[in-house]
């Protein structure tokens, strides 16, 4: 018993309930406004019928839309602890994946804390495999990485290659750059090239028509 | 070049003397004049900054490179409106640039120039003939209409032409991306032209919504409503919950439509589709089979989905309001949510679904009611006269479901004092024992049985309201206990919070309050909690810290939803634009925000003058007590604007040596100074009196409800009356001032206004008030005076207050006296008389300098007090440890507690 619908600004005036758990990261407001402006169709959330925030899903479409070649990511994942226990989350995950398979994407990838287990257990459940240990994703503020990160990655029908994901040494935190290859064949692999924060290097004409 | 990386890198002293270099070179380039500006603005040189930035714009730059830079550095100070008048000049000299004329059109987004943006827009629909560009112009449309005062001109001019710009369009078949639709539906909703809206989402056009979720869908159901389309509000409604039977917000559509549907006799064509959505159903009989049908459905599933169960609910709900239930036959409530319990009560949600119910229980059979639930509970006692306990974590979870209901229901409410101490127990011994079942719960993770530990603390809140001092001590000791084992759990954190805060004991809330990792927009909607306790209770410096978090907070959103408002145009998100104008509006009137802002600026004239500057978790807040506390936080804000007003406008008071005449000023049209403090005053007069009245109400906000005001402790401790009496002080010196010694009778009111301030400062009132024991002892039991603390921050308030007065009285005074003693002196008479207000001044400055010493005192003693409670806190934490380990299962070694703790 829940209602689905788009999250607006004024959510953030009530998720308290589900924000206030160690696992979940408040965003500046930039951060929240930066994906309802973008990709607003990848940010849901679930509210019950007294009105209480049950949980919500923020993610966004990534990768080079010039090379028709992007995927989904999930950026955050949280519901509330009364709702837990209900397969929400599985819910709010088959949706994202829904719409960014309606948008072509190839696959969704995540990251999620080592540490966080009930995350990690739930998104195996959901088909999700652990593709790489990304380090210091997480990096505090200071620079100082406070622990790993795992890389997940589904992927989708489409692709029937593997996928291998690099760190390049000696960059940290917030413009890791990552390079993900894939093998669409047997003989080449592509590079797909995406950046934390992604390269804004697509016209917004070719991206609002996504 | 090189400077650029200097200031990416924050060196702005090298990326200076960089630029400098270059511009001995080459005197004229413009690009380097403007790094440099940006690193004076960045050391703080704003002036030199503005200047230099102003000599390039005034050349009217069309480089990239200056005209980038030039919006970096107007972007940091603040000025954007700059921006404009930069691109302005720039595409005059370069009319065919798509990048300046986009540039402008942006620029104009960023202070919400609509008039120009919809010309920005079409004017580079003209130089290249991109959709995009014509839309952006659409929408600057629907922003004029929006922010339009006159609803009229809106309906009957900015809307209807976005309408036919965009018609325009269809029917040259040129549009092409989804934006562009949602555009559309936008501006025919807003003109209320619904049929026409729901004509395009159906059409061809419809098919282009795909991004969003059931896009189409929504959009039909939202005009189908608008048109009292029952039939196809209903048949919609119906395919979607075939589709997902849990959506709720389908069901509440359902029902609406059906219940319309039967208003209105509404009969199905014989031979036609009953509606553009297919079957509708009209009648009761149909609405019950259809939910049966959803319950049969999920009863043969493996996992079961809540929400065609609590529709059955909801629909006798509906039929009950109608008055005609016991037709229907849908079954008993109270034995449905019985079964509901059985299906689902080992959720953590069960209490939350049947929460929304429980109205429909009859108030005579809610113990029986709760009695059933317990009945079928697999609880195991080890004993006869044991308590029975759950013997895994779904047994547990009914069971604490059960206890919520009990709550709810106020089972425990009508219970005695002992009774109530006894389900404390109880519920703690159950609490301690589900500690059991989350031993292997992450840090991160809530134990179980937390919620035992909250419902007992909850009881213990109600008896220490009933007067039960010592419940309060427990409440803390048994919170804090949960915290050890739970260090998570917020709600324990913000109710440890509450109590501390209500006690008056303000230190350990900075750390819970930080452990609570608040931040961004929980500072106003979580922060208020911080700052109104603590300058308060007199921690000034975290108080001035809470507010600087909470104003830079508000700060930022100005500028951050500027920046994405213009995204939102970038990528086509036009529905979010005025969300974000909204919300950045609502941040922006937040009362949170206007009440840090004035106690900040309280808080900063105060500590200067010593030298030393909504929400809702645990319980719901109802409706009337959300209102109330508005009303009361509205008025105090005033209260306390007016003061901060009235204190800053002292030193605009300043004794010149001129003799001041009121008449001049005024003739002049201009309203003098005094006037305007005497406005002000008149106002805060007037502020008081309806904060009084309010109070007169004498309104009690429950525990986690909003945190009342101060300003109750504000009139009865009597800081109120001093600090109106001072400012009329003033006004009372001011005309000393205009009108010189001559006149008797207002010497003689200053006077009786010294004599009266003293008193009050000194005597029976203010100071008294401050007098006691923070904590006291009394026939075993603890009670501390929180309102002490309170009332002592008031006074040292206050007190500044009569030195800034003070100091406003020497400076009229001190001028009369020598020039009267020059006479003396001239005269070489004695006899000249000092008139009686310069003794009753000494008098007063006298009386305060002892009672300033005697407040000094006071507080050291209240220090050492402090100190000696700090030496006696080993032992304390020695019982208080011996206590809680009393109680704690035997399982737990003591050195393992001592971890915990």
């Amino acid at each position: 018993m829940t209602t689905l619908r788009a999250f607006t600004c004024d959510d953030l005036f009530r998720f308290n309930n589900i924000n206030l758990d160690p696992l979940t990261e408040t965003y500046g407001i930039p951060f929240y406004l930066q994906y309802l402006a973008h990709w607003p169709e990848y940010f849901i959330v679930a509210e019950a019928p007294g009105g209480e925030l049950m949980g919500y899903i923020m993610g966004k479409a990534e990768g080079s839309v010039a090379r028709e070649e992007w995927h989904g990511h999930v950026t955050a994942l949280s519901v509330a602890p009364e709702f837990r226990r209900l397969g929400l989350a599985a819910k709010l995950m088959e949706l994202l994946e829904e719409i960014s398979e309606k948008k072509g994407g190839f696959f969704v990838d995540l990251f999620v804390r080592v540490s966080n287990q009930v995350a990690v257990n739930m998104y195996k459940q959901l088909g999700y495999s652990v593709y790489r240990t990304v380090l210091e994703y997480y990096s505090a503020s200071s620079g100082e990485p406070d622990e790993d990160a795992y890389g997940k990655f589904v992927f989708s029908l489409k692709l029937n290659g593997t996928i291998l994901m690099l760190r390049i040494p000696g960059l940290v935190c917030k413009t890791i750059i990552i390079f993900l290859a894939y093998e669409t064949g047997s003989d080449s692999c592509r590079l797909m090239g995406f950046m934390y924060p992604p390269l804004d290097n697509f016209s917004y004409l070719r991206l609002y028509q996504l | 070049g090189e400077h650029r990386d200097y200031l990416d890198n924050g060196n702005n002293k090298m990326a200076i003397q960089q630029a400098d270099k270059l511009l001995k070179k080459h005197k004229d380039l413009h690009c380097a004049k403007v790094l440099k500006a940006i690193g004076l603005q960045r050391t703080g040189k704003q002036d030199e900054a503005y200047a230099l930035a102003q000599e390039v714009a005034a050349l009217e730059p069309t480089d990239d490179n200056s005209l980038q830079a030039l919006t970096i550095l107007y972007r940091e100070m603040h000025r954007p409106e700059l921006v404009t008048k930069l691109y302005e000049a720039a595409v005059k000299k370069v009319p065919n640039s798509e990048e300046y004329h986009s540039h402008l059109f942006m620029a104009y987004a960023r202070v919400g120039e609509y008039k120009k943006m919809q010309q920005a827009g079409m004017a580079l629909y003209k130089i290249v003939p991109k959709n995009p560009y014509y839309f952006w112009s659409v929408m600057s449309l629907i922003m004029q209409s929006i922010s339009a005062q006159d609803e009229n001109l809106s309906k009957t001019m900015f809307l209807p032409l976005a309408e036919r710009m965009v018609e325009k369009m269809v029917k040259e078949d040129k549009i092409e991306a989804e934006a562009e639709v949602e555009l559309y539906y936008m501006i025919l909703e807003r003109l209320e032209k619904y049929k026409e809206a729901l004509d395009v989402v159906r059409g061809k056009l419809g098919e282009k919504l795909t991004s969003e979720l059931q896009s189409r869908e929504n959009k039909c159901m939202a005009m189908y409503k608008k048109l009292h389309r029952w039939p196809e509000c209903n048949a919609l409604a119906r395919r979607l919950l075939l589709k997902n039977s849990d959506d709720w917000q389908f069901y509440i559509t359902y029902f609406d439509s059906v219940f319309q549907l039967i208003d209105e006799s509404w009969t199905p064509p014989a031979e036609e589709e009953h509606s553009l959505e297919g079957e509708v159903h009209c009648s009761i009989e149909q609405a019950v089979n259809f939910i049966e049908e959803r319950i049969a459905g999920e009863s043969r599933s493996s996992r079961p989905l809540r929400g065609p169960f609590l529709a059955k609910l909801e629909l006798i709900r509906r039929l009950r309001h109608r008055g005609c239930n016991d037709e229907y036959k849908l079954g008993d409530p109270e034995e449905l949510m019985f079964q509901y319990f059985k299906k689902f009560g080992d959720k953590p949600c069960c209490f939350t679904d049947l929460k929304v119910f429980v109205d429909l229980l009859p108030p005579s059979q809610y113990t029986k009611f709760i009695q059933q639930l317990l009945d079928i509970i697999p609880l195991v006692a080890a004993a006869e006269d044991e308590v029975a306990l759950p013997g895994d974590i779904k047994a547990l979870q009914q069971h604490l479901c059960v206890v919520q209901l009990s709550r709810l229901l106020g089972i425990y409410h009508t219970m005695d004092k002992k009774q109530k101490l006894a389900v404390v127990r109880e519920l703690m011994l159950r609490y301690r024992h589900g500690l059991e079942f989350g031993k292997s719960c992450l840090k991160t993770e809530l134990q179980f049985s937390d919620y035992y530990c909250l419902l007992a603390v909850h009881l213990l809140l109600d008896l220490w309201l009933e007067g039960e001092e010592a419940a309060v001590w427990q409440c803390l000791t048994l919170l804090e206990e949960g915290l050890s084992h739970s260090p998570s759990n917020a709600q324990f954190k913000l109710l440890l919070i509450r109590i501390y805060c209500r006690l008056g004991a303000f230190e350990p809330v900075s750390e819970l309050y930080s452990s609570l990792d608040a931040k961004h927009i929980q500072h106003d909607t979580i922060g208020y909690l911080l700052t109104r306790y603590a300058s308060s209770l007199g921690h000034y410096a975290a108080a001035s810290q809470s507010c600087n978090f909470a104003l830079r907070f508000f700060h930022s959103n100005q500028k951050d939803t500027s920046e994405y408002i213009i995204q939102a145009y970038k990528y086509g998100a036009f529905e979010k634009i005025p969300e974000f104008i909204a919300f950045r509006n609502r941040l922006n009137s937040s009362l949170h925000f206007a009440q840090v802002r004035t106690e900040r600026m309280l808080l900063d004239l105060l500590l200067e003058n010593w030298e030393w500057a909504k929400r809702g978790l645990g319980e719901d807040i109802s409706e009337e007590h959300r209102k109330l506390s508005l009303e009361e936080e509205t008025l105090w804000l005033r209260i306390r604007s007016l003061t901060l007003r009235l204190v800053s406008g002292l030193p605009t008071l300043a004794h010149t040596i001129q003799p001041k005449n009121s008449e001049k000023t005024a003739e002049n049209g201009v309203s003098s100074k005094i006037d305007t403090i005497r406005a002000l005053l008149q106002q805060l007069e007037a502020a008081v009196d309806s904060g009084k009245k309010f109070l007169e109400q004498k309104i009690q906000y429950p525990v986690l409800g909003p945190p009342p005001t101060r300003m109750a402790g504000f009139f009865s401790n009597g800081s109120c009356q001093c600090q109106t009496s001072l400012f009329y002080l003033v006004s009372d010196i001011y005309e000393l001032d205009t009108n010189g010694l001559g006149k008797s009778e207002i010497q003689e009111r200053i006077g009786n206004s010294f004599k009266s301030l003293v008193e009050r400062l000194t005597g029976n009132d203010l100071f008294n008030k401050c007098k006691g024991d923070l904590i006291e002892v009394r026939d075993g039991t603890l009670k501390t005076h929180p309102n002490l603390l309170e009332n002592l921050v008031f006074f040292v308030e206050t007190i500044s207050i009569a030195l800034w007065v003070s100091s406003y009285c020497d400076s009229v005074l001190r001028p009369f006296k020598s020039n009267l003693q020059k006479k003396k002196k001239k005269k070489k008479e004695s006899s000249v008389a000092m008139p009686p207000v310069f003794t009753h001044f000494l008098d007063y400055v006298t009386e305060l300098q002892t009672l300033t010493s005697n407040v000094i005192d006071h507080i050291k003693g209240l220090e050492i007090i402090l100190t000696a409670l700090k030496l006696e806190e080993l032992s304390l934490k020695d019982t208080l440890l011996l206590q809680v380990r009393d109680s704690l299962c035997k399982h737990r070694g003591p050195q393992e507690f001592l971890f915990g703790v």
